[in-house]
């Protein structure tokens, strides 16, 4: 089971058919189906409590389901041979025995693959750490916690790789080099990403399409260009009436919106030179929210949205 | 399956168990082999039952004194044994580390056994640092009451295997209670207080009910000590008065009942953990 299969040219991809978690009388995931594309960073967006962690779970044999089936490359985790080698891991409650040394914890899960111990040290290089993971794991900050977890998602050198809120407990210089990272291994290893999130801007840059859940169902799913729609821009002039007639001869679209003025199909210079050369004073310009924005802002300040894990009598995120 | 072995192996061998566990068990058998030669060599007599004394080398022959002189901690030793074995698995619940171990062993079968094949590596290793730390206390205390060290090498050697043999059983038994039971503090305390305390206890209870009187040498610790064989040609009531059943198990069926209790915990545990939610 040591030497990985070559990976398909078509790569691998996952699919969650009618997937279904009941624990007691609560439903954490409620006949979730969605697809991940080969070859691209996807992320798992929804509000904590959405679902995401159980479902994650539930595709990687840890939980399972109540119905509905969960697969990666067409089979389930626990039929895959050698699973580390296909699909790589990264979770958020994964815990490390305090008195053994990060390099250790690595070396033991290489071990049950037949992976050589070079392939640890030459990983805890990559994410940086390779002198920290010689001291015991016990005094770990989350960062470290955080990269020792994706170097034991990476040991097999899967061609999936499931992140569970990877952003969280770094800092900010950390949450940079984690969004790099995970735009190379797509782009640039054409690695297939699943990453989670609880928050739409820490990985609205780096995904290319999207999945949203909120209580345990689908909410919306897509390319993340779909789903913000087209970039708008809110503009304020004393005289909106006469600054709208001259941005739509422009063959600009336009909307009342709030006092002013709700310009899609330009950027802000362009609208400030055009209201500049009609003689307008700007007294605002700003981009407004995408619609994917206020989408996940509805999603997560709705009240029948609220984080469901802290509520009384329920089991799982 | 031999990598998941290498695997859980490589877990022990990377905490501080890996040394301070053998290290206790060699100085605890010690101790108490140390323990038992005070009394029954280097103090060497003790008032029989008509007040008459009992020289215990010249009763029974020096190759019995030697015998439970060396296995005078098999008790601690199968403590110890049992917790080594509730460790594998309540460890990896303790510190969460269970996930990581599914995620590289999703199948749980195969999992348990390559954990079972594990614990026993594990246990004989530190059977036999338990068996030397023996072997030093018990033959101190034997030299200084003049008794013969190894009177009987080939029957002593017998004896040592089958101590490491019980002790892999109360390892692999630990292992099933660790299985079954995933919080590691009550799986400790179910393990230790059912041997100290509730065996004994319904074993002196079960004395007082005729037709159960029997029961209480198919328990693991009187088990242990018929699988030890530990009385051989010694008169049945001495053996009584030094703590061995009434009408015990040959060594052979002390062996089988304590396998049988490895076994059925390990299967229910099992069947339990190929169900579990792991969240």
């Amino acid at each position: 089971m040591t030497t990985p299969p070559a990976p398909s040219p078509s790569g691998t991809g996952i699919s969650v058919r009618g997937l279904t978690k009941t624990f007691g009388s609560f439903t954490a995931v409620d006949d979730l189906s969605f697809e991940v594309a080969p070859a691209r960073v996807t992320g798992f967006l929804g509000p904590n409590g959405a679902g995401k962690t159980t479902t994650l779970r539930m595709l990687l044999g840890l939980v399972r389901p109540t119905s509905g089936e969960a697969l990666i490359g067409g089979r389930r985790y626990a039929d895959l041979s050698a699973p580390m080698v296909t699909v790589g891991a990264a979770l958020e409650a994964t815990g490390f025995h305090p008195g053994r040394s990060g390099r250790n914890h690595l070396r033991v899960l290489a071990a049950s693959h037949g992976i050589p111990d070079r392939r640890v040290d030459e990983l805890l290089e990559l994410v940086g750490i390779p002198a920290a993971a010689r001291k015991k794991a016990g005094g770990y900050s989350m960062g470290m916690r955080q990269r020792l977890g994706l170097a034991a998602a990476l040991l097999g050198d899967p061609d999936v790789l499931l992140l569970d809120e990877p952003a969280n407990g770094l800092d900010p210089e950390g949450i940079r080099w984690m969004r790099g990272f995970m735009r190379h291994l797509a782009q640039e290893q054409g690695k297939t990403v699943l990453v989670s999130s609880h928050l739409l801007g820490e990985v609205e840059q780096t995904v290319e399409d999207v999945v949203i859940i909120a209580n345990g169902r689908m909410a919306r799913q897509g390319t993340i260009d779909e789903l913000r729609g087209e970039p708008a821009v809110l503009v304020r002039v004393a005289d909106p009436a006469g600054l709208a007639g001259v941005l739509q001869e422009a063959g600009l679209e336009v909307q009342p919106e709030d006092g002013g003025l709700r310009v899609s199909g330009a950027d802000g210079a362009r609208i400030g030179e055009a209201a500049h050369a009609a003689g307008h004073a700007v007294h605002e310009l700003r981009p407004l929210r995408t619609d994917l924005e206020r989408l996940f802002l509805e999603l997560t300040e709705s009240p029948e949205h609220r984080n469901r894990n802290l509520a009384t009598g329920t089991e799982a995120a | 399956m031999i990598s998941l072995v290498r695997a859980e192996l490589r877990k022990y061998f990377t905490t501080r168990l890996s040394w301070s566990m053998p290290l206790a068990m060699a100085v605890l058998g010690g101790l108490f082999a140390a323990l038992q030669g005070l009394f029954l060599a280097v103090i060497g007599e003790f008032p029989g039952p008509d007040g008459s004394m009992i020289v215990p080398s010249e009763m029974f022959g020096e190759d019995v004194v030697a015998r439970l002189v060396y296995t005078g901690g098999v008790q601690i030793g199968y403590l110890l044994a049992l917790v080594l074995g509730i460790l594998s698995m309540s460890g990896e619940f303790r510190h969460k580390t269970i996930t990581a171990t599914l995620l590289a062993a999703p199948r749980r079968g195969r999992l348990i056994a390559a954990k079972l094949a594990s614990v026993a590596v594990i246990v004989a290793v530190n059977a036999v640092a338990f068996t030397l730390g023996s072997v030093v206390g018990g033959g101190l205390t034997l030299a200084l009451g003049d008794v013969s060290l190894f009177p009987d090498l080939a029957g002593l050697l017998a004896t040592f295997a089958r101590m490491i043999l019980v002790l892999v059983l109360w390892g692999l038994m630990g292992f099933g209670l660790g299985v079954l039971i995933t919080n590691q503090v009550v799986a400790l305390f179910v393990g230790v207080g059912v041997t100290l305390l509730v065996e004994p206890l319904l074993g002196f209870g079960l004395t007082f009910v005729e037709r159960l009187a029997d029961a209480s040498k198919f328990f693991p610790s009187q088990a242990s000590t018929s699988a030890l064989d530990l009385f051989a040609g010694v008169d049945p009531g001495m053996a009584q008065s030094l703590g061995g059943a009434p009408d015990a198990l040959s060594w052979g069926w002390g062996t089988l009942v304590l396998l049988g209790y490895a076994a059925f915990m390990a299967a229910l545990g099992w069947l339990l953990t190929s169900r579990r939610d792991v969240a």
